[in-house]
């Protein structure tokens, strides 16, 4: 029997605040243990959490980059469990009044992976095992993440990867969060269930928690899926549980048993008071919005005339797609400044860590200005990426590395003289070219390109030599 | 009714262990908090909001940054620590 997946995920995402949800300790990351803390986050009794009006202002505008309803009056809850990570033991959330309802992300072939709701909520302390005990640093405690809950639209792995990777262009274009999933501002729970291929009933599932990394990801699922088959083919029911993906062993396992599944006994909490999300909020949130990706992607392949591929290349990280902007500003060769960018300044980026940072010593001015000379006419397009190189290289702009010789051409006199050099050198090259082999003279007009290290106008030099190789 | 099982339930969720003979005290304890808190919901009040009786909305907090805590008053309270960690040992 033919299986398919059905599959729903829950993301969180660090909201990019510079201070935690209920306290104005630094969300910043990296720092020493419990150096980013205070009686709020470690949840000392007697102290009042006073919400972060940021963190409600980033969940909106996520809510509206995701085509959701914005609740006009919603609230915080407690979630109760015992565990070490939670010093309060409970966890603020929100959970029957979420700030977003009802959005959907688009994937490119235009299906549409539906979202249940966004709602605000606080991260956990970080725990290290070690020798049998526990240690724990409350740094992370309480820094303000969303959770974005799909409904369960996703069919293959393939669109599970895109539904993560089309969110994570989405708030990082508005601002919201860098989400990189390697320092945890994005982690998903993976809801995996199969069916047979055409029926419409949904199966079992289970939970994958925490998956950190694509790759991780997309192998969890596989495996899950495969194992949920396996049990189904030889008979057996899948046992709906939350399971751990095992990195070493590439397995998932289960976590813990049916008899204690989780009772959370939410409750609203009372020391917060209601959020209500009026009309001119919405409205002033959605005037700071930046065109979102979808937009900007079509756009650049309309305005500019760029390939849907480097188009999507341009577009991931928004500093990329703004330095393009900047670089192609009136030029008429827009396809090159994406062609500067794609190739030689790609070339040095060689990591996702390096182009997320995209620290280039050429300025988007400095390459706006090449290109400038380029349009007119004043340098050929193959003296435009070996000055790029120079560019690259010391951080000067091109005037430094092109003299006036170079700016001003080879004139008709000259150019003639150079082609004339260039035939007596390559006679083997002028004489295949008399007997019909009209290809020669490509050698003969690369030694007259070299010969003038790229300034003359190829077009103007092959027109010379087929004159000269001609008689 | 609050039963045995609810008591071992809500103990188990709490991490707490009870031991057989105190079940029933436990019991009949918390059937009796549960009455206590009834007499509240047998009050007559206009009011239907009871999760905001103060009419309250919207109490935000800037997002601007203030120093935290020292890390020695924050371990302060700690049973034990380690590193600057917090440390939770092991039960034997």
């Amino acid at each position: 029997m033919n299986y398919e997946l059905v599959c729903g995920l829950e993301t969180h995402v660090e909201l990019a605040t510079k201070t935690k949800i209920f306290c104005s300790c630094t969300t910043e990351f990296g720092a020493e243990p419990n150096t980013h803390c205070c009686p709020v986050c470690i949840g000392l009794p007697g102290t009042l959490p006073k919400l972060n009006k940021a963190v409600v202002e980033y969940a909106v505008t996520a809510g509206l980059a995701t085509h959701c309803e914005i609740n006009p009056d919603a609230k915080m809850d407690r979630k109760n469990y015992v565990y070490p990570d939670l010093p309060k033991a409970y966890q603020i959330s929100e959970y029957d009044q979420p700030l977003c309802r009802n959005g959907y992300v688009e994937l490119a072939s235009g299906k549409k992976i539906r979202l249940t709701r966004i709602h605000i909520e606080e991260d956990a302390g970080k725990l290290v095992h070690e020798r049998g005990n526990t240690l724990i640093d409350y740094n992370r405690g309480g820094v303000p993440l969303i959770e974005i809950v799909s409904e369960p639209d996703i069919r293959s792995i393939g669109e599970a990867a895109e539904y993560v990777e089309q969110l994570q262009a989405i708030m990082r274009y508005i601002g919201v969060s860098d989400c990189k999933m390697q320092e945890g501002s994005l982690r998903c729970d993976v809801n995996v269930s199969v069916r047979p291929q055409g029926s419409d009933r949904l199966g079992t599932r289970t939970e994958i928690k925490n998956m950190n990394s694509f790759s991780h990801m997309t192998k969890a699922i596989q495996y899950e899926m495969d194992r949920q088959i396996d049990l189904l083919e030889s008979g057996e029911d899948v046992v709906q549980e939350t399971r751990r993906y095992n990195e070493e062993t590439g397995c998932t396992e289960g976590m813990r048993g049916k008899e204690d599944a989780n009772d959370y006994r939410y409750f609203r909490d009372p020391d917060l008071v209601a959020i209500r999300v009026t009309d001119d909020m919405v409205a002033a949130l959605k005037a700071k919005m930046p065109e979102g990706p979808q937009k900007r992607l079509a756009r650049f392949q309309t305005e500019y005339g760029l390939p849907e591929a480097d188009a999507r290349l341009l577009i991931d990280r928004r500093r990329i797609a703004d330095y393009f902007e900047a670089a192609a500003k009136g030029t008429k060769n827009p396809r090159t400044v994406a062609n500067c960018i794609l190739g030689p300044i790609f070339s040095r980026l060689d990591s996702d860590a390096a182009k997320d940072e995209f620290r280039v010593s050429v300025s988007p001015e400095n390459l706006n200005a090449l290109v400038g000379l380029l349009d007119a006419g004043k340098i050929r397009k193959n003296l435009v990426k070996s000055t790029l190189e120079k560019m690259l290289d010391t951080g000067k702009p091109a005037a430094a590395f092109l003299s006036e010789k170079d700016l001003a051409g080879v004139n008709p006199d000259d150019l003639r003289k150079i082609c004339e050099q260039a035939a007596a050198d390559n006679p083997n090259a002028v004489k295949d070219y008399r007997g019909g082999k009209e290809k020669a003279l490509k050698a003969v007009l690369g030694a007259v390109m070299k010969m003038t290290r790229g300034r003359a106008n190829p077009q103007e030099a092959e027109k010379i030599l087929t004159q000269i190789m001609k008689a | 009714m609050v039963t045995h099982e609810d008591v071992l339930k809500i103990a188990n969720l709490a991490k707490l262990s009870v031991a057989p003979e105190e079940l029933d005290g436990l019991t009949k304890d918390m059937n009796e908090i549960i009455a206590f808190a009834d007499t509240v919901s047998a009050a007559s009040a206009d009011v239907s909001d009871f999760d905001n009786i103060n009419g309250l909305s919207n109490v935000f907090r800037e997002d601007v940054p203030v120093p935290s805590y020292r890390r020695e008053d924050i371990l302060k309270n700690a049973e034990s620590s380690e590193d600057g960690y917090f440390l939770v040992r092991r039960r034997r």
